[in-house]
């Protein structure tokens, strides 16, 4: 299986403040992998790296087909991140279809847009504006938005709190259904760590370089 | 619906309550200046001018005076610049926000934004009266570029303190600084441009009235006008009926932006709040 995201020598933080080290890593296509971790560790800051949303100190990442800084291929990464970052004021359908259009050709953005909105059982919602939505609800159209995106990697922050067991089966099995049958990957953040075991094929606790054979050095931020 | 009925009816109610005040209000002002100090025929300025013949029904002949045609003239402009302004400052605006360009970009595109803001409208005006003559081209021209400054400003103050959420969200799916700005910023931001453009057309009309002066269009120049000819007392009915429509324009626009903020539910004024905040504010009390 080639690897979607390979990592080496990496080393994660702020304005030269190191927060995470990283000698080697690497996730294949079709792989789920939840990281956890306490609070202020370098776990967002690792995805956002990953999503080359933040400069790494030093270090180099490899994700779907180009090294970082330079940019793998329009839409191949999905990430939701932790607030969801939907656009408030638009509707169910038009965040949906930011995803859709990042990923897809024109012809098909709005089948799979409506497919996404569809298997998180949001078909009754589709015009409602984001604001008006629950938080649940609204977790759901950031999931729809990643699906209908149709990414090689998922990148997800927290993305299944504020869910209530039943919707969160449901959301689960949408992205591991879409992960394995289009051979994708998904790095998750999951503070509960029984539901980051079940829902991964390998958990990574970042917990001051514990059990954890990749992870050198890590130190936490003071908050 | 019938609640709805009951809301509009309470709403008209309270809209014809304060304009009724707003008009004895008006009516008092009159009745005291008229005949104070000096011989007041300052109101001749809201009588039909006596060439071109007015054939406006006799309830409408105001419409052919020189106040109602140098304001509706200048409102004209407002609206004109604050329109174009708006056209203009919007790429402007995303052109200048940190958050979604690199330095290279925002620098010259702030220097612009703040070359267009340094100089006042009436500054701008002066220049466009030379460049295209007399007249109102000139001031809908000055006033545009003024908006473009001031409004330009407002818009990219407004996108760098957006959320960073769905800028992540989307510059991780990859797209394009203008899919960025199309889809994800303009549909976020649109209540504070729309609420900022509202402002600034009320702005507009404000200093709308100064450019007159130097001949570019408006009530100014009527203005200007009378006061070459030492005819006081019609400057000075000019001004009030300057001041009763900027703080109409002023009211109503409070009303407007009220239902372009954030919690529009929470935070809508009622007409009474607007017109009579201090009246309201007794009213809730009780």
């Amino acid at each position: 299986m080639p690897a979607v995201v390979r990592i080496s020598n990496l080393e994660v933080g702020f304005q030269g403040h190191s927060l995470l080290s990283i000698d080697d890593f690497h996730i294949n296509q079709g792989e789920v992998l939840a990281i956890t971790g306490p609070s202020g560790i370098g776990k967002t800051s690792l995805l956002k790296t990953i999503a080359g949303l933040l400069n790494p100190i030093s270090g180099t990442v490899h994700v779907c087909g180009a090294t970082l800084p330079q940019r793998p291929e329009r839409g191949s990464i999905g990430y939701i991140p932790q607030k969801l970052g939907l656009v408030r004021h638009s509707s169910v359908w038009s965040n949906v279809m930011l995803g859709s259009r990042a990923g897809n050709p024109r012809s098909t953005s709005r089948e799979h847009a409506m497919n996404a909105i569809e298997a998180m059982g949001l078909g009754e919602k589709k015009n409602e504006p984001i604001k008006r939505l629950s938080g649940g609800q609204q977790r759901r159209v950031a999931t729809a938005r990643t699906l209908a995106q149709r990414p090689r990697l998922i990148l997800a922050d927290e993305f299944l709190s504020e869910l209530d067991e039943e919707t969160s089966e449901r959301v689960v099995k949408s992205v591991l259904d879409y992960v394995s049958s289009n051979e994708a990957a998904m790095i998750l953040v999951e503070h509960d760590v029984s539901r980051a075991r079940e829902i991964s094929d390998r958990l990574l606790v970042i917990d001051d370089g514990r059990l954890n054979p990749f992870i050198r050095d890590t130190s936490v931020m003071e908050v | 619906m019938a609640k709805i009925l009951v809301k509009i009816d309470s709403e008209l109610r309270e809209l014809i309550v304060s304009v009724a005040v707003l008009l004895l209000t008006f009516r008092i002002l009159l009745e005291l200046t008229s005949g104070m100090v000096w011989d007041w025929n300052g109101w001749s300025v809201i009588e039909p001018q006596s060439y071109p013949p007015c054939e406006a029904n006799r309830f409408l002949q105001f419409t052919c005076s020189t106040a109602w045609i140098g304001m509706i003239e200048t409102i004209k402009i407002a609206i004109l610049a604050t329109f174009f302004g708006m056209i203009l400052s919007l790429p402007m605006g995303l052109l200048s926000s940190r958050n979604l360009f690199p330095q290279y970009i925002t620098y010259p595109s702030r220097a612009v934004v703040s070359a267009c803001r340094s100089l006042p409208s009436l500054i701008w005006a002066i220049i466009f009266v030379i460049l295209v003559g007399l007249g109102p081209t000139a001031g809908i021209m000055a006033m545009t570029i003024y908006t473009v400054g001031y409004l330009g400003k407002m818009q990219y103050e407004a996108i760098e303190g957006m959320n960073s959420a769905p800028l992540e969200a989307a510059n991780a799916m990859g797209l394009t600084k203008a899919e960025l700005s199309l889809w994800v910023v303009i549909p976020e931001m649109a209540n504070h441009l729309i609420a900022q453009m509202i402002f600034m057309f009320e702005y507009n009309v404000r200093s709308g009235t100064v450019i007159g002066i130097v001949g570019a269009g408006g009530i100014g120049y009527y203005i200007n006008l009378y006061l070459k000819f030492l005819q006081y007392e019609k400057v000075g009915a000019y001004l009030l009926i300057i001041f009763m429509v900027v703080m109409l324009i002023d009211l109503v626009s409070i009303y407007l932006r009220s239902f372009f903020t954030d919690e529009s539910e929470n935070t809508k004024p009622t007409w009474t709040g607007v017109f009579l905040p201090r009246y309201e504010k007794i009213l809730l009390s009780e």
